[in-house]
């Protein structure tokens, strides 16, 4: 049976299918349940310990404080970046783009080093720092500075054309109603863009508390102290440790798999709010 | 149609724009505009696309700012004044309607941001919405979402919603354009009445010369940044002041001819020409007439010669279209049904009323 021009014969259809889902299954599925298989190798009473350990709950909260930093620090810039660039002309505009796709493009072990030579004991400021008691790199602070630099083009990118797309006559018609800027903002425009947003944060979050290579270089690898799950998890691994590193990965796993689920709805409630506007 | 809105006639405003210049990254997008605007007037600004009409108009609003010139309404210049200031009504070409709030709320928007002193109570802003839905007949869809109305709807309630604040000055981009045929001209009648009845200031702007020399009082002709024209409707129509207003506003034949002497003249030969015709000075020009101010005579001294290539029916006449000898142009002309010529006849046209313009055809 033919069903059109782009139709493929069974023979051709299954390969590629068996290609496609192979891969899937083992560069991908395959690792996740390994994850959970190791983490549970001991049962799940190993498991529990591994999780509730303290140095492992310390990981988990700084964490999660890092998250609750950076995150909100990038939905305002990445908020005011798309706004200012999709609503105005100004000079240095393109400029501004591409720097905010620098994160993307730098490798994560760069994106450390930076603060490490802005603020380390060696670095231009480290010196004046120091004078004032003021620890930086190898502490929280330099852990959030470094995830707000990897993370930042997230909520931006999501919503450069997004909003490009929208235009400007709704904040216009706003503004013309005799609306103030931050009421046009918030009436007119983030209404519209609060699904692409919500995506935006989303992947930001899951970027902030799983990032590695770039806190890994500011943090100093404090047990209890500066150390994320990420780098709780890789010191675990290095000591053996099989079963509780794997444990804490698992929580990271269940982080990925939840922000995938979410991913999913929203892009579900975008397609459904884009579509039979009228626009 | 019973429009219930109390007359605002007193407080509509008067506009005056001198010498208003814009550019756009090296692209001049207006040119010394000088235009003034009287208390209680339906203006359009009429032109092609890319002739400066929406940026005027965007100008007037306070949502662009000119390079040069100045803006004054009531004679105090506001050039400064940013939009949310201005107390004007604007509906924009595509509504611009809050698709996340009901209709009732787009209506009140306007009332509702308002500093807490400014802003009248719930009550009356509900009794104000009820009022201004009723107006644009659309009373009992307060709660619905944009989303569930059809376009002539949507732009109903742009302009229920403009009508809130209760401006001095309705600023409309092509209100119509994104309607069909039958819906813009119920619309526009409409919208005449509701101009009358409230009694503010209004500018429309349009590419439609239908819709511009229908609804306006007067009508802003613009091509390339510049002013061609600002005349009443009929003016527009009967006297366009330059050959572009007349190609643009209508529809016309045009014939290349040069001007000797007093005369004008065709392939060596005088063109006659009717009684009262005012030739421009010597040299190249543009001879124009409209499809009906043409006959069809027997001497072949007294018009353009053409061939017949298409009849079809007109609104009770008879449209021809020929090809004129000698030259790549056809020629439209409306004659009665009686003896109308066949496709291939060779048929003499005589203009009965043109107009003539130094200068020659751009490409």
């Amino acid at each position: 049976m033919r069903n059109g021009a782009t139709s493929e014969s069974r023979l051709a259809r299954a390969t590629i299918m068996t290609l496609g889902l192979g891969f899937l299954g083992l560069f991908l599925v395959m690792p996740l349940l390994v994850v959970f298989a190791q983490a549970l190798a001991s049962g799940i009473g190993a498991y529990a310990d591994a999780v509730l350990e303290p140095d492992a709950l310390a990981a988990m909260k700084l964490t999660l404080t890092v998250a609750a930093i950076s995150v909100p620090l990038n939905i305002a810039f990445g908020v005011a970046a798309a706004w200012a660039i999709t609503k105005f002309d100004f000079p240095g505009k393109s400029i501004l783009i591409t720097f905010i796709d620098l994160p993307f493009s730098v490798s994560p072990v760069v994106s450390g080093l930076i603060y490490v030579l802005l603020f380390g004991a060696q670095g231009w400021l480290g010196p004046w720092l120091a004078e004032h008691d003021v620890q930086i790199i190898f502490a929280v602070p330099g852990i959030v500075l470094a995830t707000v630099f990897v993370t930042f083009p997230f909520v931006a990118r999501e919503l450069i054309p997004l909003m490009a797309e929208q235009g400007r006559d709704d904040e216009e018609a706003a503004l013309s109603l005799g609306a103030s800027g931050w009421q046009a903002f918030w009436h007119a425009t983030l209404p519209n863009i609060r699904w692409g947003l919500l995506y935006g944060v989303l992947l930001c979050n899951a970027r902030a508390m799983g990032e590695f290579g770039a806190v890994s270089v500011v943090s100093g690898h404090i047990r209890g102290e500066t150390n994320t799950m990420p780098l709780h998890v890789e010191i675990l691994y290095n000591e053996y440790n099989f079963v509780a590193a794997f444990a804490v990965a698992s929580l990271l796993a269940l982080l990925a798999l939840v922000t995938l689920v979410l991913k999913s709805f929203l892009e579900w409630r975008y397609d459904y709010h884009g579509k039979g506007t009228g626009h | 149609m019973a429009l219930r809105l109390s007359r605002q006639g007193d407080r509509a405003l008067s506009i005056k724009l001198d010498t208003i210049s814009k550019n756009f990254g090296g692209f001049t997008a207006l040119g010394n505009i000088n235009l003034e605007i009287e208390p209680g007037e339906f203006l359009a600004l009429l032109g092609p696309s890319g002739s400066g009409k929406t940026t005027l108009l965007r100008i007037i609003a306070g949502l662009e700012f000119p390079d040069t010139g100045r803006v004054y309404y009531d004679g105090d210049d506001i050039t400064d004044l940013k939009v949310a200031d201005r107390g004007v009504g604007f509906v924009f070409q595509h509504y611009a309607l809050f698709r996340h709030m009901t209709v009732a709320d787009n209506v009140a928007f306007g009332l509702t941001v308002r500093k807490r002193r400014d802003r009248p109570a719930k009550s009356v802003i509900q009794a104000r919405v009820q009022e201004l839905l009723d107006l644009v007949q659309l009373g009992h869809l307060g709660k619905r979402y944009p989303a569930q109305l059809s376009g002539g709807q949507r732009q109903r309630v742009a302009l229920a919603r403009a009508l809130a604040v209760e401006p001095r000055l309705l600023l409309l981009d092509e209100p119509f354009g994104a309607l069909d045929a039958r819906v813009r001209k119920d619309l526009r009648r409409w919208l005449r009445e509701l101009h009358d009845s409230v009694g503010l200031t209004s500018i429309f702007v349009t590419h439609d010369q239908d819709e511009a020399l229908e609804l306006a009082d007067r009508v802003v002709v613009m091509d390339h940044g510049v002013i061609e024209q600002i005349d009443t409707p009929q003016k527009i129509y009967d006297e366009p002041a330059s050959a572009f207003v007349f190609d643009f506003v209508g529809e016309s034949n045009q014939v290349a001819v040069t001007i000797a002497g007093g005369e004008a003249r065709l392939f060596d030969r005088t063109l006659p020409l009717p009684a009262g015709t005012t030739l421009p000075g010597d040299g190249p020009a543009r001879l124009f007439f409209r499809p009906h101010d043409a006959e069809i005579v027997a001497d072949d001294k007294a018009g353009l010669a053409a061939t017949v290539t298409l009849t079809r029916p007109n609104s009770g006449s008879i449209r021809v279209e020929g090809k004129l000898d000698g030259l790549d142009r056809l020629v439209e002309i409306d004659v009665p049904v009686e003896g109308a010529p066949q496709v291939g006849e060779r048929i003499i046209v005589r203009p009965t009323r043109v107009k003539l313009y130094a200068g020659r055809a751009e490409a």
